[in-house]
């Protein structure tokens, strides 16, 4: 995975941020902004500006899908991937026709969540390619 | 706390420790003293309707029936019962057959018409007894017959029967209707509980891994014995979670199949690849037989991965170490699958139909030590019948089992 941009990992729970900061530090991600929920995510997101956005789907208040079609309203361009616990066909479809790059089920264990992650990089960050669109759903 | 003297079966006698404060628990319709004696049912205040055009008969039969401590309302048609039924609303009609007007066969069979299964039971009162009539009654949807004269004792015993009938099958019917509703707030429960123990438990699973990988820096020998046994624990955990979620899911009846064309050969390939990274660790390999043929069949994937791995991570679990377990597909005319056989005790004939089922009694005793026994099973029979496939068992002559799966080909 050759990527050294930003993340804006957005979870409502402290422990998944923890979980999934850690581990993108270990992929050699350093620039790393958290939000715990998803207005905080689109002030963080108009700030930053990060390459890719980590977005949990079931947040209280404004739910994942919510603050991703916020996300594409501020920025169309902006590549996300859906943090997803168990997942329900409909939401990652409803995901998929916003825009979102790819889903990952934050339940797999690290190396299954680190390859999708950087499948979805390779796929949406090729030099020549830059919006390759999304790869298909992660196994 | 008293001590209660129960004559055990074969007369010995055991003292149970009673605490009084605990014994209006008791099933009060079951006299203590005598513990063998049929609950007797309180019939007392329920709503009998009399019909018959004679005056006098009304009168007797009203008296019986009240000094039994019934409710009486009557009627002297037909046309004047189906009014009076609609307001009182009794638990059992008698109903005379010879009357002005419509006659009893025709006033019960407009009740049931209009009343369906709710309608109380009627009984017939005629003066003849003849075979036609107490047969042309049962036609008409009559549970029973009395006959003219009457003897109080037979009128009392017949009117409790059914009454008492009438009343056990209510009863049945609340019972059915509370416990489905506590089985569905259980599997709520459990499912709402499962949900939310997953995501703590995957990321102290997570975090576990990551440390042991030196992902904050490397560890002592001891630390990093530490961090295995935390990845290890909430790894066990999470099946476990994963496995009450399932159950959960099948029992509420949300067993949702998102189907595609798959490759059997693909899907069971990927398995025994993923599982081999796993066996490994108990020197046991996993091979898969090279298939004559690749049949397609129409599956969710992830369900039916999950039950690849676990017929696989079972074999391994029950195999001595340094195992080979051997997994084949499949295939003929109208079904395709796959088969693991392992080099287990193999399963004795008597509890082979335990296999699939045993979940049903671990999931109504959580506190089990047996946890992930069986669970498994049953959530994978469950999944292969939701795809319309069968699941089975086979001993191997001398070396363990054979756990085969037969999914529906698709042509």
């Amino acid at each position: 995975m050759n990527f050294s941009g930003s993340v804006l990992l957005v979870d409502d729970e402290a422990h998944i941020r923890k979980f999934i900061s850690l581990l993108l530090r270990h992929l050699g991600l350093t620039r790393i902004f958290e939000a715990p929920n998803g207005h905080a995510a689109l002030e963080l997101y108009k700030k930053e500006r990060p390459d890719l956005v980590m977005l949990d789907v079931n947040m209280p208040l404004m739910d994942g899908i919510e603050t991703l079609r916020s996300l594409k309203v501020i920025d169309p361009d902006c590549v996300v991937v859906m943090l997803t616990s168990l997942a329900n066909r409909q939401t990652i479809d409803e995901a998929a026709s916003l825009g979102a790059a790819n889903y990952i089920r934050k339940d797999a264990p690290p190396e299954d969540i680190g390859r999708a992650l950087s499948d979805t990089i390779d796929s949406c960050f090729e030099p020549d390619e830059p919006d390759a669109g999304g790869p298909g759903p992660s196994p | 706390m008293r001590t209660l003297p129960i004559l055990a079966p074969g007369g010995a006698r055991i003292s149970l420790a009673c605490n009084p404060q605990a014994m209006c628990h008791w099933p009060w319709r079951y006299p203590m003293d005598d513990p063998l004696s049929s609950p007797s049912i309180d019939l007392k205040g329920r709503r009998i309707l009399a019909v018959d055009d004679d005056r006098i008969n009304l009168r007797i039969i009203g008296g019986i029936l009240r000094t039994e401590g019934y409710e009486i309302a009557d009627a002297a048609s037909g046309e004047q019962a189906l009014e009076v039924y609609a307001a009182f609303r009794p638990n059992l009609v008698l109903l005379d057959v010879m009357m002005p007007g419509i006659d009893g066969f025709t006033t019960c069979r407009t009740l049931k018409k209009t009343y369906g299964d709710k309608c109380a039971p009627v009984i017939f009162v005629t003066a003849k007894s003849e075979a036609d009539d107490i047969v042309m009654g049962f036609d008409a949807g009559g549970v029973d017959y009395l006959t003219k004269p009457f003897r109080p004792k037979e009128v009392v015993a017949r009117i409790r029967t059914h009454l008492s009938n009438q009343q056990l099958v209510e009863q049945q019917k609340l019972l059915v209707e509370q416990l489905s509703k506590a089985n569905a707030a259980k599997d709520r429960f459990l499912g709402m509980c499962a949900h939310d123990l997953r995501n703590p438990l995957s990321s102290i699973r997570g975090l576990a891994e990551l440390m042991d990988e030196n992902a904050i820096g490397s560890l002592t020998a001891e630390q990093k014995e530490v961090v295995q046994t935390i990845h290890s624990a909430s790894q066990s955990m999470l099946q476990l979670v994963n496995e009450l979620l399932d159950v959960a899911t099948i029992e509420s009846g949300h067993l949702k199949l998102d189907k595609e064309p798959t490759s059997v050969v693909e899907i069971v390939e990927r398995s025994v690849y993923l599982s081999n990274i796993e066996a490994a660790k108990k020197s046991t390999r996993i091979e898969l037989l090279k298939a004559a043929s690749d049949p397609m069949v129409e599956i969710d994937r992830n369900k039916i991965r999950q039950v690849i791995d676990n017929l696989i991570n079972n074999a391994v679990k029950y195999s001595p170490k340094g195992s080979v377990i051997t997994v084949v597909i499949h295939s003929d005319d109208s079904v395709a699958g796959f088969a693991v056989r392992d080099n287990g005790p193999g399963i004795p004939e008597s509890e082979r139909h335990k296999l699939f089922k045993h979940y049903g009694r671990l999931s109504a005793q959580p506190t089990g030590g047996e946890k992930s026994i069986g669970l498994g099973l049953a959530i994978c029979r469950k999944i292969v019948e939701a795809h319309n496939g069968t699941i089975g068992v086979e001993n191997i002559e001398g070396r363990g089992c054979e756990f085969y799966v037969s999914l529906p080909i698709l042509k």
